[in-house]
Formats: C-alpha cells, sequence, structure tokens
C-alpha cells in the first residue's frame, strides 16, 4: 500500500462562543494519498472547512484541542509558528471559496500570483513575475502577460478563481486544498473550474482534498469521499461504493434528496426532516438520530465508531454495522 | 480624463466660494448695528468724520453693493486693505500664514505617525489593556475642550514648573520677543499648542486606524495572504494596513483646511500669531476686508483639501476610476 501523504489523526477543533464550546471538528481521521482527488463533502457547518483550516493552522479563533496532522514526517499541529510558514503555501496551499473577497483588492494580479515564490525562494520580483505570467496561461488566462497587470476587479469571477489556482501552484506544493472553490461561480464556469483542478492534479500530481456540498462534483471529481455531519466523519469509502451503496443513513438520505432528472416532475422532492444539530448542544448518541429514519433504541444512548462496513467501506452507525441493509422510502 | 474632473471639480467650487463669502458679509453686516471699524480707535472723532469713515469704507451703501465691489477686486487680485490698520489684507495673510501652517503642520504630522502605530496595537490586541487604556484616553481627546487642555498645560508646564526653578516652557507666541526666533526657541514655543492640537488628530485617527484595520483584518484576503505562508508582519503591515489607510486618507484631507483655520481655538489660547487668532480678532473689529480675505483662502483650502483626498483615493484605490 501506497504511504499516505498526510495523515489526519484524531483532530479536534474547537470554537469559545458565548453560548459554549462548539466543537466544530470532533474527533477526525483521513489520510490522503499522493495524486489522489479526496472529497470531502456535507451540509453548512458540519465542519469541513475548519478540518481544512486546522491541518493549515489557519482555524483562529478556533483551537485544536488534540490530535495530529502527519506531513513528511513531522505533526504539523506541534511545529513552530515558523517551520508552519515553510509548509504553508509551498508544500501545501489553500484556494478558497469566493474568489472576490479572496484577493487582495489593492494589489495587482499578476504580483499576488507572484508572491508565494518572492516570500519561499526569495526570487527577486522579475523572477516571480515572470513565472507568475507563464503560470497564469497555464491555468488559462488569456494574454497574460498584460492581464497580470489587472487589479483582481478587472477580472471576472472564474479568471479570479483561476488566478487563485495559479498562486496556489506556482510553488508546486504537494497538496491542494480546495474549500469550496466553485460555490460562488455560475454552472458553466464551475464546470471550467472543475477542468481545470482536473488538469491539475494529473499534471502536477498535486494531491487534492476538494471541499465542497455539492455530490455531483464528488462524483466527477474524487476517487475517495469522506462525509462529515456535526463534526465527525460519519462514512469513508472509495466514491463509486458510497454513491451505489451508502452504508450511513446519513449519506443515504442525501442521495436521496438529490432530484431525479428521470423522475416524473410533479414527484416531491426528498429533504432530509429535521435541521442539522446545533453544534453547542449535540444530541445524545449519534448526532444524526433524531433524523434518522433507522434509529434503533440504541443510537441516541451511544456514539458509534467509525468501523469498516463492507467490504470498501467505512461508516459510523449502530444498524450498519449491525449488517442492516439501508432501504425503502 | 482626470484634468476634466479637475477642472469640473474646480467650476463647482466657485458657487461654493461665492456662497460662503456671501454668508460671512452678511453675517458680520446685520450684526455691526452702527458701528464703523476703527472709531473707537479715536475718542476725539466728530459725528461728521464717522460719517466720512463710514462712506470711505463703503459702509454707507447696502451690502451687496460692497460684496460686488470686493469680488470685483479679488478677480483682479486686490484684497484690500484692513478696515484697521490700513495695511493690505494680503501682507496680514502673507505674515501670519507661516506660523500657522507651521503649528498645524507639526500637528497633523505628529498626529498621523502616532495615529497609524497605536491604532493597529489596539486592533491587534482588542480588549487588552493597552486597547482599553486607549481608548479612554481617545474619549478624553475628543471629549476635553482644547482651550481648558491648553490652559491646564499652561498652569502645569508654564507656571507651576517656573515656580518650583525647573525649566519650563513658554505659554504664548511663536517666538521670544527679546534673543529669539531661533530654531530651539521656536521648537520651545511650539511644544504646548502643538500637543493641544495633535493630541485631537491622534485620539480620532487611531480610533478610525483601529476600527479600519480590525474590519481589514477580518477579510477573506488577509486569510488568503496567511495561507500563502507570511509572516504576520507581512499581512498585517503590507496587505493589512495598504487596505486600512485608504479611509484615513478622506479624514485627514478633510484636515487640510486645518492648516489654517482648524488651530484657531488653540491659536488664541496660546496667543499663536497665525491666521485663525487674526480671523478671530478682526472679526471683532468688524474688519471686514481681513476677514473676507481670510474666509477666502479659508474655503479654497477647504475644497482643495477634498479634491487632493478624493485625488488619493485614486492613487491609493485601484478601484477608484474619475469620469
Amino acid at each position: 500500500m501506497t504511504q499516505p501523504l498526510l495523515e489526519v489523526q484524531d483532530l479536534r477543533t474547537v470554537f469559545t462562543t458565548k453560548d459554549g464550546i462548539v466543537k466544530a471538528v470532533d474527533g477526525v481521521s483521513f489520510e490522503l494519498l499522493p495524486g489522489e482527488t479526496l472529497g470531502i463533502v456535507g451540509e453548512s457547518g458540519c465542519g469541513k472547512s475548519v478540518t481544512a483550516l486546522s491541518i493549515m493552522r489557519l482555524q483562529r479563533p478556533g483551537k485544536i484541542l488534540g490530535g495530529k496532522v502527519m506531513f513528511k514526517g513531522q505533526d504539523l499541529t506541534r511545529v513552530s509558528e515558523y517551520e508552519m510558514r515553510e509548509v504553508r503555501g509551498k508544500e501545501i496551499a489553500m484556494i478558497f471559496q469566493d474568489p472576490m473577497t479572496s484577493l487582495n483588492p489593492v494589489f495587482r494580479v499578476g504580483w499576488q500570483v507572484a508572491e508565494p515564490n518572492r516570500i519561499h525562494q526569495g526570487w527577486d520580483a522579475k523572477k516571480a513575475m515572470t513565472s507568475a505570467v507563464s503560470m497564469l496561461q497555464r491555468v488559462g488566462i488569456p494574454s497574460a502577460a498584460s492581464r497580470a497587470r489587472d487589479y483582481p476587479h478587472q477580472f471576472s469571477g472564474g479568471m479570479r478563481q483561476r488566478a487563485m489556482i495559479a498562486m496556489g501552484l506556482t510553488t508546486t506544493p504537494q497538496v491542494l486544498i480546495a474549500d469550496e472553490p466553485t460555490t460562488a461561480l455560475d454552472v458553466t464556469i464551475q464546470a471550467q473550474i472543475l477542468d481545470l483542478l482536473r488538469t491539475v492534479n494529473k499534471d502536477f500530481g498535486t494531491a487534492t482534498i476538494l471541499i465542497t456540498h455539492n455530490l455531483g462534483v464528488v462524483a466527477g471529481m474524487c476517487e475517495r469521499v469522506i462525509v462529515m455531519y456535526a463534526g465527525k466523519i460519519v462514512e469513508a469509502g472509495p466514491t463509486k461504493d458510497v454513491f451505489a451503496n451508502p452504508k450511513h443513513p446519513y449519506t443515504w438520505s442525501l442521495l436521496k434528496s438529490i432530484p431525479r432528472l428521470d423522475e416524473d416532475r410533479h414527484e416531491p422532492l426528498k429533504p432530509i426532516e429535521g435541521l442539522p444539530p446545533s453544534l453547542v448542544d449535540l444530541p445524545s448518541g449519534c448526532a444524526f438520530h433524531p433524523r434518522c429514519s433507522f434509529k434503533v433504541e440504541r443510537c441516541s444512548r451511544d456514539v458509534p465508531a467509525l468501523l469498516r462496513v463492507g467490504e470498501t467501506q467505512l461508516a459510523a452507525c449502530w444498524v450498519t454495522q449491525a449488517g442492516t441493509e439501508l432501504k425503502g422510502a | 480624463m482626470l484634468a476634466k474632473y479637475v477642472a469640473r471639480r474646480f467650476l463647482a467650487s466657485l458657487v461654493v466660494v461665492l456662497g460662503v463669502t456671501l454668508i460671512t458679509l452678511v453675517l458680520m453686516d446685520r450684526t455691526r448695528g452702527t458701528y464703523v471699524p476703527g472709531i473707537d480707535l479715536n475718542p476725539a472723532l466728530r459725528p461728521e468724520d464717522i460719517a466720512r469713515l463710514r462712506a470711505d469704507l463703503g459702509l454707507d451703501r447696502p451690502f451687496y453693493i460692497w460684496y460686488i465691489t470686493w469680488i470685483w477686486g479679488v478677480v483682479h487680485g486686490d484684497f484690500g486693505r484692513s478696515m484697521i490698520d490700513g495695511s493690505t489684507v494680503m501682507s496680514h495673510i502673507l505674515d501670519r500664514l507661516p506660523n500657522t501652517l507651521e503649528l498645524t503642520g507639526t500637528a497633523i504630522l505628529i498626529g498621523v505617525l502616532l495615529a497609524i502605530p497605536l491604532g493597529i496595537v489596539g486592533a491587534l490586541r482588542r480588549g487588552s489593556k493597552a486597547d482599553h487604556t486607549m481608548t479612554v484616553v481617545s474619549v478624553a481627546g475628543f471629549a476635553v475642550p482644547q482651550f481648558w487642555m491648553g490652559l491646564i498645560l499652561i498652569l502645569i508646564f508654564s507656571v507651576t514648573l517656573e515656580q518650583h526653578g525647573l525649566p519650563w516652557l513658554p505659554s504664548s507666541g511663536a517666538f521670544s520677543a527679546v534673543n529669539g526666533g531661533d530654531i530651539i526657541d521656536r521648537i520651545e514655543h511650539l511644544v504646548l499648542p502643538a500637543t493641544v492640537l495633535s493630541f485631537f488628530y491622534i485620539s480620532t485617527w487611531s480610533r478610525f486606524i483601529r476600527s479600519s484595520m480590525l474590519e481589514v483584518l477580518s477579510q477573506d484576503y488577509i486569510r488568503t495572504a496567511r495561507a500563502k505562508g507570511m509572516s504576520d508582519r507581512r499581512v498585517v503591515y503590507l496587505h493589512g494596513l495598504r487596505n486600512a489607510l485608504i479611509p484615513l486618507i478622506t479624514l485627514v484631507g478633510l484636515e487640510l483646511p486645518g492648516l489654517v483655520s482648524g488651530g484657531l481655538v488653540v491659536e488664541v489660547v496660546f496667543g499663536w500669531p497665525g491666521i485663525g487668532k487674526l480671523a478671530f480678532e478682526r472679526a471683532l473689529q468688524y474688519d471686514y476686508t481681513t476677514v473676507m480675505g481670510v474666509t477666502f483662502f479659508a474655503t479654497l483650502l477647504v475644497i482643495a483639501g477634498n479634491l487632493i483626498a478624493d485625488l488619493l483615493y485614486g492613487v491609493f484605490d485601484p478601484r477608484i476610476r474619475y469620469a
């Protein structure tokens, strides 16, 4: 088996609010293999973004309470701030959801794309700019040399996300974390950006963590997927297995709730009943049990562990771990 | 395009200059009563002398006639002579202006240089003891009247120190009348009034930088900057400050007219021979020409200050274009 590039073990990140302690990430473990694209899905507030930010140690004002992030033989939760800076933007790059607000409005795009190499490689302005321009060209910015002199507001949304990706890739990092990279873009642009991420993954061999709430994006992009709910991983496995045969009722309901084009138009939508739980005051036992249509008596009492269910998948569910198939309406 | 923009702004400002000077004249004219500037200088004046004086000064005619005559002179570069001492208004202004620029220029410079770092510290250590202390001091800075603070400083640093035989600071004037006028002497005179004036600027601007910085530091592009692996210092001082300073330009730009008039209270308290004190004294004496001349220049400076602030905005914020 290949050695994982990045290994997250039992990561716990909390936020202190006036209502209480929010366990945004509550014991998350997974690994990222070299060159793969790993999807993390879940609804808003399930902790997927905080997981990514915690890997980069950018979770402030949240606090990492425990766990390890093993990368190249060191635990990123323990290295000094200075060593962490050497990892950020150089070994692990991150791109964000909203390209409109993620670029600094007062600096030229080319300058911002060139900045990582100036910081990390100590390149002079000219050399860094040359490489920034060629990187902008590779991510599909037309007449990159002149567009590099533009300010972010002169770019369209899609072009800004391309510029963000170029900025992440100039240092040829080993890991790219893309936090909802297409959520703020319209559909045709989304497809272009996903295409670009796929190309980048192939050409540069960059392992990618793709965070999204869009199951369609995961299906098209990721070999493996992690499903998160209320700060925990509830299911993990190869994308095609998870989608074909979900082993956690939450995943099952998510997939059921997607409207299908080949269905009768008058068929009502099938949302997941109830609301996501408050992270301050989680339900006892399995956090999903109040919304779960398969729950048994044990679910409200004991927290299920993430265990192997079936050939390739992991699931944190008492029902499927006991061998029950998820079926029905 | 920029030249056109500036030209249009100047044309629009003509209306402002006319309005401000006209209102100033009406206010003086409506409150003057039968007083004629200069009559109290010579108690021996007879009624017919006063009538002649009034006619000489043009005060026997309606104010709008006086105004038109004055504007006519201004258009030809003639601001007239003072109604009190007969020397030209221009020579008064040129005489006083350097003193005012010295005082307010120093205060604004100190204000900017101290407000920026204090504001940044307040933002970075929000809620700390240092931040709370600065909040309290700043509120005092807006709230304490400048004349009161000036008098207290005089009491401490001029009167009390001298009484105890300690080195003390002069309380009045821009330089010593006897054996004075060298650079050390001028700086000694500058310390107290510049402190009072800059205290106000520091209070206002540091609060402003603090909130502007807090807002900027919560922006997505700051997170991006951190994710690129740069030092905190680079994040704050390059990516943050560059954005946080943009709104300060307006505030400082609006204080530029203060270069002429803003220090009025401070100038009066410290007997500083500047433009503000000149206007204040001459307004009490109904010296129309001098007051009108100072008003004219102060108005031009307000307009220029606004314009400069707007143009600097375009330099610092690439999103702004003039049309």
